[in-house]
């Protein structure tokens, strides 16, 4: 078996949904950097909030969904305090979040 | 208004509810005690978890309560809007009410003062909300509550997960899997509880009737148990209930219900099964906590009327 890429990263993060909504992280425009070093996969995430009460739970997301990827043994999942708005979000996830009766 | 007749005609045709303009006085009177009892219970477990919040070994646990607060205060005013919509006096209804006179389950009166407790609520009393909600939003004839209750679930969705992931860590911690165990051991019959009198010995039969709600008591409690047994047992946490192959249903192991004893927080299996008549004296004289939640809630409401 081969290693995971980080293109497989970006679509294991795009299949973890946030702990609410049924919208992937991708769509949500939560990811700002994917990056491989080794067998160790970093993340970067900007959250909705600085307060974000789900933060711990999409923490642990990420991490158990990037370990089930080959070759990954570490994952480090790194907060970055950048601006977030309902801009970042994908056409898909406002449609989701539509439905979920929100926005 | 209508009459029940034309009522029960209407919800035969598939239609909803639209306002109290379209219901009878005995459909309200329901839908009214249904909205109390849900409002409370939100309303109630805010300063319940805000207290025992101050447990939380993390910052970020401690914003996750909040936020869990936040939304349970969000549920609250959805049920209080609706009765205000059905000619309710909510400012009297939440401010003036006697404590005791309050609706929430008998389970937020008993004090939440540990971690483990704290997180043990998220994963199942939260659960029991959850189960309680998404029953209401499938099954309600009153279209304006169902289609208030979309975003409800999925915010019991994050506050069952953050008990669940809590659960799973400390049962995981050898040096705190027992207090886990303590807080489960009281909180499990507890919630049983908290769905109430069993089918056979329900009185009220108009929610059902009226398409208020759609499960009975018993198959709400069987749904809570379909969910909450396994993912105990998944991490290792004793529970006395288990799934019968054979009735096709899970089975309570101890019996139930049982009389409680408040200030050592266990319940007395070794007196035996007691009567639901029993339990409900108990739920009447209401549990420890209950002044001051309810005095929490109400307090700063009296304090501006007395200085100004």
């Amino acid at each position: 078996m081969t290693a995971a890429t980080v293109a497989e990263i970006r679509q294991a993060l795009a299949e973890t949904l946030d702990p609410e909504y049924p919208v992937g992280l991708v769509d949500l425009g939560l990811v700002r950097g994917v990056e491989l070093d080794g067998g160790t996969a970093r993340v970067e995430i900007a959250y909705c909030s600085l307060g974000c009460p789900c933060i711990a739970l999409i923490e642990a997301d990420i991490e158990e969904r990037l370990l089930r990827l080959e070759g990954i043994e570490r994952v480090e999942v790194r907060e970055v305090f950048e601006p977030w708005s309902r801009r970042d979000v994908s056409a898909k996830g406002l449609r989701i979040l539509r439905e979920a009766g929100v926005g | 208004m209508l009459t029940d007749e034309q009522v029960a005609q209407r919800l035969g045709e598939g239609r909803l509810v639209e306002g109290p303009d379209y219901a009878s006085e005995s459909y309200v009177k329901g839908l009214a005690r249904t909205l109390v009892v849900s409002g409370d219970t939100e309303l109630i477990s805010a300063p319940a978890y805000l207290k025992a919040a101050a447990h939380a070994p993390r910052l970020q646990s401690y914003i996750s309560v909040v936020g869990i607060i936040q939304d349970e205060l969000g549920h609250a005013h959805i049920a209080y809007r609706m009765l205000r919509d059905l000619g309710v006096d909510t400012d009297e209804l939440i401010y003036e009410r006697d404590p005791s006179d309050f609706r929430h389950p008998y389970a937020f009166d008993v004090p939440l003062e540990s971690w483990s407790e704290m997180v043990v609520a998220n994963g199942f009393y939260d659960r029991a909300g959850f189960v309680l909600l998404s029953d209401i939003f499938e099954h309600t004839s009153y279209g304006p509550w169902k289609r208030a209750l979309v975003k409800v679930d999925r915010e019991e969705t994050f506050h069952l997960r953050h008990g669940e992931q809590w659960m799973k860590t400390l049962a995981a911690d050898t040096s705190a899997h027992d207090d886990l165990q303590r807080a489960v051991d009281w909180m499990f019959l507890m919630t049983l509880e908290w769905f109430g009198l069993p089918d056979d010995l329900k009185r009220h039969r108009e929610q059902i009737e009226f398409g208020l709600k759609g499960k009975t008591n018993d198959e709400l409690r069987q749904t809570w148990m379909s969910t909450a047994v396994p993912f105990c047992e998944s991490i290792g946490i004793d529970v006395p209930a288990h799934f019968d192959a054979e009735r096709g249903e899970y089975v309570i192991d101890c019996p139930f219900p049982q009389q409680f004893d408040e200030a050592g927080k266990r319940w007395l299996t070794e007196e035996g099964e007691v009567s639901w008549d029993e339990v409900l004296e108990r739920w009447r004289r209401r549990g420890p906590a209950n002044e001051e939640l309810v005095e929490l809630i109400q307090r700063g409401r009296l304090e501006l009327a007395r200085a100004a």
